[in-house]
């Protein structure tokens, strides 16, 4: 049984055939890099993935551990241990951060019939989690993403991801406007959860998130389709030619 | 009886009438007023500052019988964990509490306000006046601060109408802390008129929650004077009523005094809540923030009016006003007017309006992390309210308030 399978996944947004039949397998323990130019498709494949109501599934399967993922709410999704990190994480006023990290967690860990994460054990947790992606208290005392930088962002949902041990990570260009350091903590954040139960797909623009999380495969994105696959060097070449030519491609 | 002074009289007004001349005992000033209110009669839809909020219509329909209550059936109010000194107003019977009373604060039954010019082409204030039999007073004399606050229930439980009034003297440099609870499954309509006058730095710090039954029309006035190096903190929670209007007007009267006048609005099925104000400045320096937040659902209707008055001796006033609205169904109202009236040259004033459904991405952002939906959006409700909430200085208050907005939104979102 292969851990995510996508086959001829086709989706819609706004009447806009966006991704025009993506076949992509990725098996447990793997990591599988997306690369492309802007508009082909990556974060709608990654918004479908984690369950997105305005993103239309004309045609396709997904399947996550043998279940159909597409049947699943995107909480029920969360359950099974799909996490996405966005792209543009929201900052939510009026929300504590703490209290809703840890909601989440137990309404995670409730749905799968798991005991709730006690106050004292979670804020032990946190603490922890927060000190490796580097955010500091007071930013956990703040409304949700509220006020943070761009930067700081990326690091709430590394935090998220630390926590919730999720078994599949869809990393929507997590290394947008991070620094050399912020991007060796993804790099840490990744290496520590990477183990034979977990899987992941990083989206990205660059080869730089490569240099800390080494891919079993790249593949590139355009036009609604995979073009091309193949193992890290993919990448690398890529950085040196460009998109050029698979833009032409699609 | 006279002749009908109302033109057109509904039930409701032939009965006030009625019981108007029934009276053993008016005031000259009180016939006056009940001759302007007759002249004005119950505002509608066509009077400028009740277009949302038509009491004509809304107290021309036939009324439900309330039901009365058994002696001892009030219930325990929430905020008697904050040890009150606990004053209720039951169908319109003032009753006072025995035992000691808290140093520094002294109240009676007197009689009630003859006349308030301001007021004079407000006809639900004239009427107020005109009916009003008996008043509490209340005084906290100079340099006391309250150690406990004062808690005044407003319970009604039948039908017809009731009116009261209650006045606060905050003296030179004494803190008060008074909670307004409106309260029982009453039809009816409740008329109340607070005066309040903070004196040179005082300070009184105001909490009104509206949590009456859906039958009930409830009008409340706020009038507060506002003296020098002054301050009037008011946060007001409702989740409305048939219809319940909460208008304050405050009158900043002296140098360097300061008001935050919070609201928030949680209305569902056909409830309608409006929260309406005033504030006028006519001494230099004085500073007000301003913020509501309504939440409505089905075909509630959250109805805000607010208005920053500056004149000319208003100079260096400092004056935000905010109103948020946030509709959670096709068919729920809000209706807001913020509104500038300025004429001095050197102040800071400002006001803005939004309003739109609960943030998609938001929902989505809560729901990818395991929150189902309903979790998710009373998450995000709650963190809508809670800016207003949250502005509430008294901890054991503010827990209160917010255990009481969790309670709509586990029942009514």
């Amino acid at each position: 049984m292969s851990f995510l399978e996508i086959k001829n996944l086709h989706v819609t947004v706004d009447d806009r055939e966006i991704l025009r039949g993506i076949d992509l397998t990725i098996g447990q323990g793997e990591i599988h890099a997306i690369m492309g130019p802007n508009g082909s498709g990556k974060s709608t494949l990654s918004y479908t993935l984690a369950g997105r109501d305005s993103y239309e599934v004309t045609d396709g399967a997904v399947t996550f551990d043998g279940e159909d993922l597409l049947a699943l709410d995107p909480d029920a999704r969360a359950a099974k241990g799909v996490f996405l990190s966005f792209q543009h994480p929201m900052e939510i006023p009026g929300v504590a951060t703490m209290n809703f990290i840890r909601t989440a967690l137990n309404a995670q860990r409730k749905a799968r019939g798991e005991e709730e994460v006690s106050a004292a054990d979670f804020l032990k947790l946190i603490r922890e989690k927060a000190k490796l992606v580097g955010l500091d208290d007071a930013k956990l005392k703040r409304p949700f993403n509220v006020g943070f930088s761009g930067g700081e962002k990326k690091r709430m949902e590394m935090l998220q991801m630390a926590i919730f041990e999720p078994r599949f990570c869809i990393m929507d260009e997590t290394d947008s406007g991070l620094d050399i350091d912020a991007l060796k903590m993804v790099g840490e954040v990744v290496n520590a959860l990477r183990d034979s139960s977990r899987g992941f797909l990083v989206i990205t623009h660059y080869q730089r998130l490569l240099e800390y999380i080494k891919p079993d495969a790249v593949h590139v994105l355009a036009g609604g389709r995979i073009v091309k696959s193949g193992g890290p060097e993919l990448a690398r070449e890529l950085e040196k030619s460009g998109y050029e030519q698979f833009i032409e491609a699609a | 009886m006279s002749k009908s002074l109302l033109i057109n009289p509904s039930a409701l007004e032939a009965g006030l009438e009625a019981a108007f001349a029934a009276r053993s005992k008016t005031s000259e000033p009180q016939a006056a007023a009940f001759q302007r209110f007759s002249k004005l009669g119950f505002p509608n839809r066509r009077v400028e500052g009740w277009k949302w909020s038509d009491f004509n219509a809304a107290l021309r329909k036939p009324q439900e019988k309330g039901k009365k209550p058994a002696a001892g059936e009030i219930p325990l109010s929430p905020f008697a964990a904050l040890h009150p000194v606990e004053i209720r107003i039951v169908d319109g019977q003032y009753q006072l509490p025995e035992g000691a009373r808290p140093e520094g604060l002294r109240f009676r039954l007197i009689d009630p306000s003859g006349t308030i010019p301001e007021f004079e082409r407000h006809p639900m204030a004239m009427l107020n006046v005109a009916m009003t039999g008996k008043a509490l007073g209340m005084q906290v004399v100079e340099g006391a601060v309250l150690n406990r606050p004062i808690l005044i229930r407003h319970i009604n439980t039948g039908a017809g109408f009731t009116f009261a009034q209650t006045l606060l003297r905050v003296s030179k440099n004494a803190w008060a802390q008074l909670i307004e609870t409106y309260e029982g499954g009453g039809a009816g309509f409740y008329s109340h008129l607070f005066h309040t006058v903070v004196r040179d730095g005082g300070r009184l710090d105001r909490l009104v929650l509206q949590d009456t039954g859906g039958d009930a029309v409830v009008h409340g006035i706020c009038a507060a004077k506002i003296d020098c190096a002054s301050r009037f903190d008011q946060t007001a929670l409702s989740t409305g009523a048939r219809l319940a209007r909460h208008e304050t007007h405050a009158h900043f009267w002296c140098e360097q005094s300061s008001a935050r006048l919070n609201s928030a609005a949680l209305v569902s099925g056909g409830r309608h809540s409006d929260f309406t104000s005033d504030v006028i400045f006519k001494a230099e320096a004085c500073e007000t923030r301003q913020l509501h937040k309504g939440v409505a659902k089905d075909r509630g209707r959250n109805v805000f009016q607010g208005k920053f008055h500056v004149e000319r001796g208003g100079q260096k006033t400092d004056a935000r006003m905010a109103a948020n609205a946030l509709l959670l169904s096709d068919d729920a109202e809000a209706n807001h007017k913020p509104e500038l009236e300025i004429y001095a040259d050197d102040v800071e004033c400002a006001h803005g309006s939004t309003s739109g459904a609960l943030d998609e991405d938001a929902l989505f952002y809560l729901r990818q992390r395991g929150l189902d939906e309903a979790s998710a959006r009373t998450l995000l409700v709650e963190a809508f309210v809670g800016e207003v909430i949250d502005g509430i200085g008294d901890e054991a208050a503010r827990y209160i308030f917010r255990a009481r907005v969790n309670d709509w939104l586990r029942n009514e979102a």
